[in-house]
């Protein structure tokens, strides 16, 4: 059931199918934008909470 | 308020854990798609944020209900905490559909009901948080918001069932409620945990923006000011 | 409940049911007006101008592409009615004999000159390697 997909690191990047096509780009580009939405969420609001709790002190 | 602060870290670690390895199983771990190649592991980012955009909807249509009978203030600090991270879901799944859409259908946009209806949800979590915050008086707010909540559930339906009403290029779902999942069992256990991996997130997300909600709206009361 | 609350009730249940009843009707009005959406087995059955941009769904017939240079001609069925589509330019990969596609054009001389050719894929995945077992 566990067969890595790829072999090497340069492979993983490249994602070709067997039509020949890279298909790296689409699926690495997604991962980036959702690390980048969900950790800039997080990052948002344990900030403003300290933000808001430092003013109310 | 005290008991969510401290289930806060076990939910956060457990579903942070449970995404990152469902999602290294979904892009390392599956073999290609018979059609879609690679391409196809965009399912693991694309269906969870989704599900979740829509879900998000439907809770923040109950806490309106909920606040609209029972007057329960919670309940509408819910609503407006939930709309931003709506937004941020809705907008994952529209990007992530649209760069998925380049390499199997050839388009990164088409006016195709599922999209059009998503892209309203897009809208709508946007338009709820700036009519909440053009008020000046809470309560009317409060009451507007949930009001307005309740008008524009009725899309979450049709998200749902455009596949099925339409010709649409977006594919019907493949994992139902009622038949067999249309994904092989390989692709299909880390998209399950992808999907409960996402949701706990999402869920730490909305607690952290309740607490900002309830510090903001009570920050005059005494015990707000022991808390922080 | 509570008399106030019931009452309440019955004004959330209203707003449900007024915004559930008004869109049902704008989908209604939707439906027949703004998608411009036909099966290769309709398309003659209803005038369609040769300036309205319309699309076409269905299945492209095997054996069926004809590829010279850049130009593509194919036909698609939906296995009551078939009409002959022409397109220049580059079809997706997805692009197969016998699979869905959808295409923008606009019909002439019982022909569509397509401007757009988008592929169409189902709910269903499966490793490759299933697919040459069967």
């Amino acid at each position: 059931m566990f067969n890595i997909e790829f072999n090497t690191l340069a492979e993983a990047l490249l994602m070709q199918s067997q039509n020949g096509q890279n298909h790296g780009i689409y699926v690495w580009s997604v991962v980036l934008i959702v690390t980048l939405c969900i950790s800039i969420s997080f990052i948002f609001y344990k900030y403003k909470i300290k933000e808001i709790s430092k003013k109310i002190k | 308020m005290f008991q969510v602060n401290r289930a806060y870290p076990y939910i956060f670690y457990l579903s942070l854990i449970t995404y990152l390895l469902s999602i290294f199983w979904g892009l390392f771990l599956t073999p290609e798609d018979f059609v879609q190649g690679n391409s196809y592991r965009i399912i693991y980012l694309h269906v969870p944020a989704s599900f979740i955009s829509q879900s998000l909807y439907l809770a923040m249509a109950i806490a309106s209900a909920v606040y609209l009978i029972w007057k329960v203030k919670l309940s509408v600090y819910l609503v407006r905490s939930i709309a931003p991270i709506g937004a941020v879901t809705t907008f994952i799944a529209l990007i992530s559909g649209s760069i998925w859409g380049i390499p199997t259908w050839g388009t990164w946009w088409a006016w195709d009901a599922r999209i059009v209806s998503t892209l309203i949800l897009f809208i709508m979590y946007l338009g709820l948080i700036s009519l909440h915050d053009s008020f000046n008086n809470n309560e009317k707010a409060d009451k507007f918001l949930s009001i307005l909540v309740l008008v524009g559930s009725v899309n979450i339906p049709i998200i749902k069932m455009s596949v099925e009403w339409w010709s649409t290029l977006h594919q019907p779902a493949s994992i139902t409620l009622s038949e067999k999942p249309a994904i092989d069992l390989v692709m299909l256990y880390p998209l399950f945990g992808s999907i409960i991996g996402f949701t706990g997130l999402i869920t730490c997300l909305v607690i952290l923006s309740s607490k900002l909600q309830i510090i903001k709206r009570e920050k005059n009361k005494s015990w707000v000011k022991d808390y922080v | 409940m509570k008399p106030v609350r019931k009452k309440r009730l019955q004004t959330v249940l209203l707003i449900l049911a007024t915004s559930a009843l008004g869109s049902f009707f704008i989908i209604r009005a939707l439906d027949s007006n703004l998608d411009f959406f036909y099966t290769p087995s309709e398309i003659f059955l209803e005038e369609i101008p040769e300036n309205k941009r319309i699309k076409i769904g269905g299945m492209v017939l095997e054996n069926s592409v004809i590829r010279e240079k850049t130009k593509i001609s194919f036909i698609v069925s939906d296995f009551q009615g078939s009409i002959n589509v022409e397109f220049d330019g580059i079809v997706p990969d997805l692009f197969k004999e016998g699979s869905g596609v959808v295409v923008l054009g606009y019909l002439k001389d019982k022909t569509i000159i397509a401007e757009e050719v988008l592929a169409k894929h189902d709910e269903n995945y499966m490793p490759p390697s299933i697919d040459i077992e069967k």
